[in-house]
């Protein structure tokens, strides 16, 4: 055989030689005899072969049918985006406005979606800082809620309509028009202000009337008297050494928090605590507010005493001569010390006012010019122009409405019929008007008795320029196309006007139009940029400009009128204070923020009338009336009755209650809608501004109790203290507190069990010394303690490769909710709704704890951002049955949610309290909707909707029910962050990686890194004597450092 | 006759009986139809039971959220159920393992009872950990087995997964105990059976013909499973009870748990097998089987065990103050004087100061007050578990997160429809094996005081206390 010379058989035939098979060897194809022609036809089956496929048929169909596959559509890019890489983010420098707010962001986009908001750290103004508001903002652009198109009021409902219709209506509505209003909250756009002009200049009747949902009107008059410019000063809070505000809550809510925050806190932060020093922050007002608990020393006067403290002030540092009668003693001596503090740091020192009286607004101007704050802390060189509202403008709106002078009314972006004093009158008037259009971008109360609706689009799916300071530009760029077919509102008056400046077929008309105006003015204005797109390009791509120079108007002294604020010799007063989250409503649409804990009250959901609450000096905390929290009370003012639950307020001055701005919207979206009390038609209407209180006030007893009592926080203080009523002797007041029933033996408490926990280390400036040489030796006991073990642990390996940690610094951080919400839009963390929370089902992965300390009637406040401690020998992971939570190599405590079978043992057993539970379906990850939580009784779940979701986090898992999550330490961003550094090989440096919480923060308090990284930002940090570890006697070893509160009270303010 | 006289030792079993009467007393309750009271019985167990399972299937269907449970108490009637159950099952195996090595002779007349109900309590307890999943559909994750995953093995870290291995050990080893018991007994009930019952109970007794060979194995399986059962019955609360002690929060941290769990859980499981014993022996007039001298034995054993989970409580409190640490005195603190005081109140009460009742005789021997303290240890040794499981949870570390906690009907209702499944199988278990053991019973009636001339002495044809 001649294929067989190595002897390579196959088969005994081979062996064999036999013929038939060497025959058949070397055939290509088989002779196989069969008759493939006649197959087809002949098709002959068994029996058995009938049943195999019937069986296979049948089970092959049923598993087929009874799998659910869902249909789920992924579409790839038939052309491919130059600037999109599947996976990679993409940042776009962008702003955030609404009415007055103003925050310079970067807006993160994956795929095309805006999914985050990020600080700009270029900006001159907020320098990479956020507020909650804004960093909910992306949210918005996904409500459901949202107006699809122009639509006309047809009795009740709304229909569409196309752009044509609507533009030719309006049109004829113009022309027709003897009188038209545009009504607007501060508009800070240069060029939509000449949008705007162009419009009231083709239509002669047409006023442009700008209000403010809380009102700065006097503070404007005041500096328009004073300076000549309706402007308000640059505040420089990091050059004040003593600061007293009125009322005025400079770091939650008035004017630019976040700016103002940011300066605030370089005054507050220690680095060297032999030299330490603090600026002395005084606050005067009656509730607890934002920036009240911030603040070294509250001096507490009743909110119709507001007038005569600034009085007082005003008499004391001027020598001035206004009557101060109805102030209370206490306040009187107070302020006379706060004036001597001021006059020591006179050019160095800030005096405000959130009043909107405008005489009370000139003896401020009066008290900082004679302090020789202008032209130090207080600039008017660069003035911001974030609030622009006219009171007197939006009064005779009023009255023009109801005089029947005003035919076509145009709201724009406003709610005046919620938001405003007026909101009934306008009610009332706005029938008689004949043509009402509103811009809105999704329906509200004012909007919903319009005719015509134009809606506008999105500050993401928008082009804009914003000067929020004189000089200091920011742009608008969109993020993405238009979501509905909405319309640019600048474009809507420009095309309304049948302006020649903008052409309506072009592709972008009003970027263009936006263009052409910033080379005519910005770009003459600078000498940098040669070329008007070079300049464009770095404008857009920095969105920040700026342009210097411009002198500070000269301080002309006004005559100050007595119409002060009078006080009353009413027994029960209330006042109205705006939120962090909520605004004045503008932000009552969106969950984000429902859902974030106020930070003083740590309510959600609602607003809670705040109640002052003391120490009966036995053993209890009596509320107003004995009530308790989540009392429901009857709540009459003037002639309006409401009952509502209260909330016993520790701070709040005795006589005075307190509610919230911003809630009971009658129409505000699946979210907003009907949550809380609507006040605003309660304000006190002057003769210049508006009175954010009510004298005419009384609560009932209780009447019920709340049925969601949604506060995350119940136990609200860390060992005030109080006077003991039998031996008189000051005892810890909140211990007394914590007992419930004492078998009748007069347990009084159990002196140390909030005092001395390791949770929160405080000190005052005067006694740095001392309490840090205690802290530390807390410190080295536990740590000796910690030693004593037999099991050496795995620090040997943490030393090795990346090591996470976290700095928070308590001096810094303000409380105001920022983090919290950039947490939940980074994380995909679900919003539960009211009644969920109420049974402590919120999902926050990073919360603020506000605890009160000190004096239980005027106490002080300390904010504990907490969040998952990644602790290195952690409790939680050694208990887990599955393994489903772990540690990481580089130290992270992570969660493999897949595994996780939901025994809860880990949340049981983490010291802190951090991990939440999927109680149920929040994102709706199940088959069934019966376990999906309702927010609002909405017919679609939140979460649900493919529009919400698109919010979503692409890099975060969506978490189903029955699994444990917690934060992660953004491990989606220090992913990241290592391969940033390995593409650009190099050494990941801590700024590398910021967790969402990091980037948030305005107040820079939170420091991200490597313990590793000895050259590091986080290290840095390490060293300062006044950092400790919560709970570190208990060897968890946390990865997360906090420092000791230091506060720079003068307790003689307190006597 | 032996000629030995003790005035002693009163017999084990009262009433002159004779082999025979013992089989026809023991053996006819399978073998009547179901009197009106078992049917009663049955009938609202089963309706019980039938609630339960709907609360069961609703907390899987709509999720851990239709219970009341939250972000600071992750745990609370569902553990404290489990630990309850798990508790009471402890009685069983300790009468049949260690006082069978013990040799006390006594323990024939209740050790089938109390191990029929070791069984349905571990059953019920079993359900807790299972139905508290938030995933329970995955609760396989938690077995030890090889898969394609890396493979990736549970945490053997984590005292859950001890409880596993804790739990199911122990169900099997008295499982096995209990059934061998009944093999000699089934076939004394298939000798007497005809037809299609002779052949399910011939199944049921292996085939047991009583030869010397299979008495023999018997006595040695018995003793064999006796060892096996013994270091069961501390190390399965021991191991319930590392759940805690393993853990870092105040009022868990404690090394005394082991003991004072292994003495609660005796402490319960012998109240438990009053409570059913005599509403037994009084339903299927067992009295001269299970006799006076039982309760008072069990008592004894209720009130050594309450008196050492009373120390237990001292100790603990003792140590808190004396620890010096601010967290470990403010969990007891609170336990005593914090919003749950009642519960605190209430397991003193009940587990302390009632048992205290039983250092008089005439009351150990009181079968009303017996009964009556039987449901107050029980109601006491819930409390406990809720005491250190809900109170403990509450307020714990971080103040700001403390919270306070009620249960939803979803999670009432799985406890009382556990109560149903139990009472369920124990009626169900009456009906078809002997309640008390037959052939350990006729083991004991000639060598346990037959010779006895006391008071009540062999003359008189009844015992007639009670």
């Amino acid at each position: 055989m001649d294929n067989n010379k190595d002897n390579i058989w196959v088969g005994q035939m081979d062996l064999n030689h036999d013929e038939e098979f060497l025959d058949t060897l070397n055939q290509e194809f088989a002779d196989d005899d069969i008759d493939y022609a006649a197959l087809a036809v002949n098709l002959s089956g068994n029996r058995r072969d009938f049943l195999k496929l019937l069986g296979f048929g049948l089970g092959a169909a049923t598993v087929a049918a009874g799998c659910d596959i869902p249909v789920k559509k992924a579409i790839p890019y038939v052309v491919k985006p130059e600037e999109i890489v599947p996976g990679v983010a993409n940042y776009y420098a962008s702003t955030f406005v609404n009415g007055g707010d103003y925050c310079s962001v970067l807006v993160k986009t994956r795929e095309g979606r805006p999914i985050k908001i990020e600080g700009n750290d270029l900006s001159s103004i907020t320098k990479g800082g956020t507020s909650a508001r804004a960093q909910a903002s992306v949210l918005s652009l996904y409500d459901t809620n949202r107006f699809t198109g122009p639509k006309l009021k047809d009795g009740a409902s709304w229909i569409d309509t196309s752009w044509e219709d609507v533009d030719k209506k309006i049109k004829s509505a113009l022309i027709s028009a003897s009188g038209i209003r545009v009504v607007t909250n501060t508009i800070m756009s240069p060029t939509t202000k000449k949008a705007l002009s162009e419009f009231t200049d083709r239509f002669s009747s047409a006023k442009v009337v700008t209000y403010d949902p809380v009102s700065s009107s006097a503070l404007l008059d005041a500096n328009e008297r004073n300076f000549g410019i309706r402007a308000i000063p640059n505040y420089r809070f990091d050059q004040a050494e003593v600061i007293v505000s009125f009322n005025a809550d400079f770091l939650g809510t008035w004017i630019s928090p976040v700016e103002y925050t940011k300066g605030y806190v370089k005054g507050r932060k220690i680095d060297d605590i032999t030299k330490a020093s603090m600026s002395r922050h005084i606050q005067v007002e009656n509730h607890m507010s934002l920036t009240g608990s911030n603040a070294d020393n509250r001096i507490l006067v009743r909110p119709s005493e507001q007038g005569v403290a600034i009085a007082h002030l005003y008499n004391e540092i001027t020598g001035g001569g206004m009557s101060t009668a109805g102030l209370n003693d206490r306040a009187k001596a107070s302020l006379k010390k706060a004036a001597s503090e001021l006059k020591n740091a006179a050019g160095k020192s800030i005096v405000i006012s959130a009043s909107d009286n405008v005489n009370e607004q000139l003896m401020i101007n009066a008290i900082n010019q004679a302090l020789g704050n202008y032209g130090n802390t207080l600039d008017m060189s660069t003035p911001s122009y974030q609030r622009q509202g006219n009171h007197s403008d939006l009064k005779s709106l009023v009255d023009d409405i109801k005089g029947g002078a005003v035919n076509c009314v145009i709201f724009f972006g406003a709610n005046p019929v919620y938001d405003s004093p007026y909101g009934a009158a306008l009610k009332e008037g706005l029938a008689k008007v004949k043509n009402k259009i509103s811009l809105a971008i999704s329906n509200d109360d004012t909007t919903d008795l319009c005719n015509i609706v134009a809606p506008m689009t999105h500050y993401l799916e928008s082009w804009g320029d914003v000067e929020a300071k004189k000089g200091q530009l920011t742009l608008i760029q969109p993020t993405i196309a238009p979501l509905f077919d909405n319309r640019q509102a600048e474009l809507s008056f420009l095309l309304w006007a049948g302006s020649d400046n903008v052409n309506e077929n072009s592709e972008q008309p009003y970027y263009d139009y936006l263009k052409e105006n910033w080379k005519n003015t910005n770009f003459k204005a600078q000498s940098e940029y040669g070329s008007f797109q070079g300049f464009w390009d770095n404008a857009v791509h920095d969105g920040v400009f700026s342009i210097s120079g411009g002198s500070a108007p000269s301080f002309n002294s006004a005559d100050i009128g007595s119409d002060i604020t009078k006080p009353s010799s009413s027994e029960l007063e209330i006042s109205f204070y705006e939120t962090v989250h909520m605004g004045n409503g503008q932000y009552a649409g969106n969950p984000w923020l429902m859902e974030m804990a106020d930070p003083i009250t740590r309510t959600v959901w609602g607003n809670y009338l705040a109640v002052p609450v003391n120490f009966d000096g036995v053993r209890t905390m009596v509320g107003f009336k004995n009530l308790k929290d989540g009392d429901i009370v009857e709540l009459t003012i003037g002639d309006k009755k409401v009952s509502l639950p209260v909330i016993q307020q520790f701070g709040q001055m005795p006589g005075t209650v307190s509610l919230a701005l911003g809630y009971g919207r009658q129409i505000a979206g699946n979210t907003g809608s009907n949550v809380g009390i609507d006040v605003n038609d309660s304000l006190t209407v002057g003769n210049t501004g508006v009175g954010y209180y009510n004298t005419n006030v009384s609560v009932s007893e209780k009447v019920g109790k709340e049925k969601d009592f949604s506060c995350v926080q119940y136990h609200h203080t860390i060992g005030v203290r109080g006077i003991d009523k039998e031996t008189n002797t000051e005892v810890n007041a909140d211990e007394s507190a914590l007992v419930t029933f004492d078998y009748f033996t007069g347990v009084k408490g159990f002196q140390g069990a909030l005092t001395d926990r390791s949770v929160i280390y405080t000190s005052n400036v005067s006694e740095l010394k001392e309490n840090v040489e205690h802290l530390q030796e807390r410190r080295k006991e536990a740590q000796h303690l910690n030693e004593q073990q037999i099991y050496k642990g795995f620090d040997h390996l943490y030393s090795l490769g990346h090591h996470w940690g976290m700095h928070v610094d308590l001096n810094a951080c303000i409380g105001c909710g920022a983090c919290t919400v950039a947490c939940m839009a980074e994380n995909n963390v679900p919003v539960v709704g009211k009644h969920e929370v109420s049974i402590h089902h919120e999902m926050t992965w990073l919360r603020i704890d506000r605890y009160y300390y000190g004096d239980v009637e005027n106490p002080s406040t300390i904010y504990q951002p907490m969040m998952c401690q990644h602790c290195d020998n952690a409790p939680c992971e050694n208990v887990c049955p599955v393994n489903a939570t772990n540690h990481s190599a580089e130290g992270l405590n992570q969660m493999a949610y897949n595994r996780c079978i939901g025994t809860r043992y880990c949340a049981n057993n983490c010291p802190f309290k951090v991990r939440r539970f999927n109680w149920l379906d929040y994102t709706k990850a199940d088959l069934w909707p019966i376990n999906q939580p309702r927010l609002q009784e909405e017919s679609t779940p939140f979460m649900a909707d493919n529009l919400t979701r698109m919010v979503l986090n692409p890099d975060v898992t969506v978490r189903s029910r029955g699994v444990i999550e917690k934060c992660s330490f953004c491990v989606q961003r220090i992913q990241e962050g290592k391969l940033t550094a390995k593409t650009e090989g190099r050494t990941l440096k801590d700024r590398d990686v910021r967790p969402a919480c990091q980037t948030a923060c305005p107040a820079d308090a939170i420091t991200f890194g490597d313990l590793n990284n000895m050259d590091g930002d986080l290290n840095a940090k390490l060293g300062s004597p006044l950092n400790y570890i919560a709970l570190e006697e208990i060897n968890v070893r946390p990865s997360v450092t906090y420092t000791m509160k230091v506060n720079n009270r003068d307790k003689s303010f307190d006597a | 006759m032996s000629a030995v006289v003790s005035p002693i030792r009163k017999p084990l079993v009262t009433g002159n009986k004779t082999y025979h009467q013992i089989t026809e007393d023991l053996i006819s309750p399978t073998e009547k139809a179901p009197t009106k009271a078992w049917l009663i019985g049955f009938i609202l167990a089963v309706s019980v039971a039938t609630y339960g399972v709907f609360c069961i299937i609703w907390t899987i269907w709509v999720g851990i959220g239709s219970w009341n449970l939250n972000r600071t108490i992750n745990w609370s009637w569902d553990i404290t159920n489990f630990v309850w159950w798990i508790g009471i099952g402890h009685a069983g195996t300790l009468i049949s393992a260690i006082l069978l090595l013990f040799r006390q002779k006594w323990r024939t007349g209740v050790n089938r009872a109390a191990e029929a109900m070791t069984i349905f309590a571990v059953i019920c307890a079993a359900l807790f950990p299972i139905i508290h999943m938030g995933r329970v559909w995955l609760a396989f994750f938690i077995m030890p087995y090889p898969n394609t995953r890396g493979p990736l093995w549970p945490n053997f870290n984590s005292p859950l997964l001890w409880d596993v291995f804790a739990i199911s050990t122990y169900f099997t080893v008295s499982l096995l105990f209990w059934y061998t018991g009944l093999v000699p007994d089934f076939a004394t009930v298939r000798d007497r059976a005809k037809g299609f019952r002779k052949k399910i109970y011939n199944t049921l007794s292996f085939g047991w013909t009583g030869s010397a060979k299979h008495w023999q194995r018997w006595e040695s399986l018995s003793l064999i499973l006796a060892g096996i059962s013994t270091p069961l019955v501390l190390s399965v609360h021991t191991i319930v009870s590392f759940d805690f002690a393993t853990s870092v929060i105040p009022g868990w941290h404690t090394t005394i748990f082991p003991p004072y769990f292994v003495a609660g859980a005796i402490f319960s499981g012998f109240a438990m097998v009053l409570t059913l014993m005599i509403i037994t022996r009084k339903l299927l007039k067992l009295e001269d089987y299970i006799t006076i001298e039982h309760i008072e034995s069990m008592n004894k054993v209720i009130l050594l065990t309450g008196t050492i989970v009373g120390v237990a409580y001292l100790t603990e409190l003792f140590i808190s103050w004396y620890s010096g640490y601010v967290y470990e005195q403010f969990a007891f603190f609170n336990r005593a004087l914090g919003p749950y005081w009642w519960s605190y109140f209430g397991m003193m009460f009940c587990n302390v100061i009632a048992p205290q009742f039983f250092w008089k005789k005439s009351w150990r021997r009181n079968v009303t007050l017996t009964f009556f303290l039987s449901i107050v240890v029980n109601i006491g040794m819930w409390f406990e578990r809720f005491v250190i499981i809900g109170t403990t949870l509450a307020r714990d570390y971080i103040p700001s997160s403390w919270s306070l906690y009620s249960p939803s009907w979803v999670e009432i209702g799985i406890y009382i429809g556990t109560m149903g499944i139990f009472f369920t199988l124990y009626l169900i278990f009456v009906r078809v094996a002997p309640v008390v053991a037959v052939a350990e019973i006729k083991h004991i009636l000639k060598s346990g005081g037959n010779q006895y001339v006391g008071e009540g002495a062999a003359k008189a044809h009844h015992s007639s206390e009670h």
